[in-house]
């Protein structure tokens, strides 16, 4: 279902990113207006404090004013822009390495690429309400990393590429953590109900 | 077993897919109901592959900010927007341009010694706390002042997110390290606080013998440097002001610094004037006029008393829509308004509750009906 922000004809990145470079208020304040709110929630990803990110994401939209006759002239994603600014900006706020170093942990073994077996048995018939309230805790439980990926993959709606570079990591790693991330939702479920059943059992007996 | 591209976890992993359950088109919604009738045993995969890119996608949306911090944020990013006037504040560094600098050490050290003599004297406690006050070049204890000697209001920003808009010719000054049970400023001229809420912080402005407290409003400080009066007017909010000088006593300095609000007590639209030898004040409580336009400069998607009309233009130039109104029923209702960081349709939402009206969306176009303001 098209919303009605696709359907209009709204300005375009670059058409806003060249008034920014010129000096143009508006288009400054319709870039804020456009992208504060989903670089904050991406912001929460990465830093428990919200006067963290507050203050990053102010930061990076002053940083933009500020340089504004300095910016490139092409930009794709003015989105992507502001995501690796303030990948940067919250980094260096928490003294954190970048983590290039995960990409050398991957065992190929661990995660195909392609090739997993289905898994028919575990989801007929749940419904939507019961698998939101099972996911929601556990997705709250999964690892820094991890939750950064699936942000960025099923609410930004960036590439596998374009993640790479936000992370800091390779195509691959992204996907390990997007692997990684959706196999613990499903097997967490997987693990439950064998171990119920068998408590159930040794109850009883 | 085999691989089968088709499976729970591919599915949710498939660009496509994903594509097409986030952003359905005529496109891929034929592609893949083809798909599904091709393969009907796929039907309960699909649809909890479905269900599963919903849930992710709303869980890890979830995050987005209020509409309060979004004001915030953007009342700091604005201000940077008119860079000449503008002076930011924060308290793990004390930001001193080199030109700034020259001018301040000399102002700072003939004027400011008077001021931050007071500061050192008003602060419970003060000998212990104030180490190395009389250095104002960007040690850690140092006192930070703002003069405002362009024709211009200048706003400050403060550590908490509180704003000053200082007028032509006025000082403020306060300590670079934050204090942790008070927020404190000195003030000789003129200015308008919004001082974000915190009722464990009082928020207090000195002006040589009278003290303003509050725990977080907005309100103006009239208080020019050689008067025997200061003026108070409160805009939202409850202040408290009071006498602080050289010969409040210790239990008095202390009082000051709890979040309790003493002495004479204003609140929305009251001023008073204040004798600076006696603190009391010099006339009754008075109700303010509607106050002088304080130069908050209209900005886009931020309407103060705004004509509909101006509203509507300022829409329609940002989205690139065409409004359609009827001018007369609604073109001079006033508005009063912060949209900024909500999407259009939230934003007609909130403008039509105002105007008592409703709004249609037909192709490029909106369209507004109602009974207006009259």
């Amino acid at each position: 279902m098209t919303t009605f922000e696709t359907l209009r004809r709204e300005k375009t990145d670059q058409e806003l990113w060249n008034g920014i470079r010129q000096g143009d208020e508006k288009s400054f304040t319709l870039v804020f207006d456009r992208y504060h709110g989903t670089l904050y929630n991406y912001g929460c990803k990465l830093s428990a404090s919200s006067a963290v990110v507050e203050d990053a994401v102010q930061d990076v939209f002053i940083d933009i004013w500020r340089l504004r006759n300095n910016l490139t002239e092409n930009v794709t994603s003015v989105k992507f822009y502001l995501y690796r600014a303030l990948r940067r900006r919250i980094n260096i706020g928490q003294d954190k390495f970048p983590v290039t170093e995960e990409i050398t942990f991957i065992d190929d073994h661990e995660v195909p690429a392609s090739g997993t077996n289905s898994e028919t048995i575990f989801i007929e018939g749940e419904s939507k309400n019961i698998l939101e309230k099972r996911l929601q805790g556990l997705i709250a439980r999964l690892p820094e990393r991890q939750v950064e990926a699936l942000t960025l993959r099923y609410f930004d709606d960036f590439s596998i590429e374009e993640i790479a570079q936000i992370m800091g990591v390779n195509d691959k790693s992204v996907r390990n953590f997007i692997y990684k991330a959706l196999t613990s939702l499903r097997q967490n479920r997987e693990f439950i109900l064998p171990t119920v059943l068998i408590f159930c059992l040794l109850w009883f007996l | 077993m085999k691989y089968d591209p088709y499976s729970l976890t591919e599915l949710i992993r498939n660009d496509d897919f994903i594509a097409w359950v986030r952003y359905p088109d005529a496109n891929n919604e034929a592609r893949w109901q083809q798909f599904l009738s091709e393969n009907p045993e796929k039907r309960k995969t699909v649809e909890a592959a479905r269900n599963y890119v919903n849930i992710l996608s709303e869980d890890t949306g979830k995050n987005l900010p209020s509409i309060e911090q979004t004001n915030k944020m953007w009342r700091a990013v604005e201000s940077h927007l008119h860079e000449e006037n503008v002076a930011e504040v924060k308290t793990d560094k004390i930001v001193l341009g080199w030109r700034w600098l020259r001018i301040a050490a000399s102002v700072a050290l003939i004027l400011g010694i008077s001021s931050l003599s007071y500061w050192y004297l008003a602060k419970p406690g003060g000998a212990a706390n104030e180490v190395g006050l009389s250095e104002v070049k960007g040690q850690e204890n140092a006192t930070i002042e703002k003069v405002n000697d362009t024709t211009k209001p200048m706003t400050i920003l403060l550590g908490d997110g509180s704003s000053v808009v200082l007028q032509p010719g006025g000082r403020l000054s306060f300590s670079a390290k934050e204090n942790q049970k008070k927020r404190e400023v000195t003030l000789t001229g003129k200015a308008f606080f919004e001082i974000v809420k915190n009722s464990e912080r009082p928020f207090l402005v000195y002006t040589d013998g009278i003290a303003t407290k509050v725990l977080g409003t907005s309100f103006l400080i009239d208080a020019p440097e050689n008067s025997e009066e200061v003026k108070v007017e409160v805009k939202t909010g409850k202040v408290s002001v009071f006498a602080l000088n050289r010969n409040s006593t210790m239990e008095e300095r202390e009082e000051a610094g709890k979040p309790e609000l003493k002495g004479v007590i204003l609140t929305g639209d009251q001023k008073i004037s204040v004798s600076r030898q006696s603190g009391k004040p010099v006339r009754s409580l008075e109700v303010a006029a509607e106050p002088e336009e304080m130069d908050i400069t209209r900005q886009l998607f931020m309407f103060d008393e705004t004509p509909a009309a101006e509203v509507f233009s300022a829409l329609e130039s940002a989205y690139n829509v065409k409004i359609v109104y009827n001018k007369d029923v609604f073109g001079s209702c006033p508005l009063n308004a912060t949209l900024i960081g909500q999407p259009f349709i939230d934003k007609l939402t909130v403008i039509c509750a105002a105007l008592d009206a409703q709004f249609e969306i037909e192709e490029n176009q909106v369209i507004i009906k109602g009974n207006g303001c009259k």
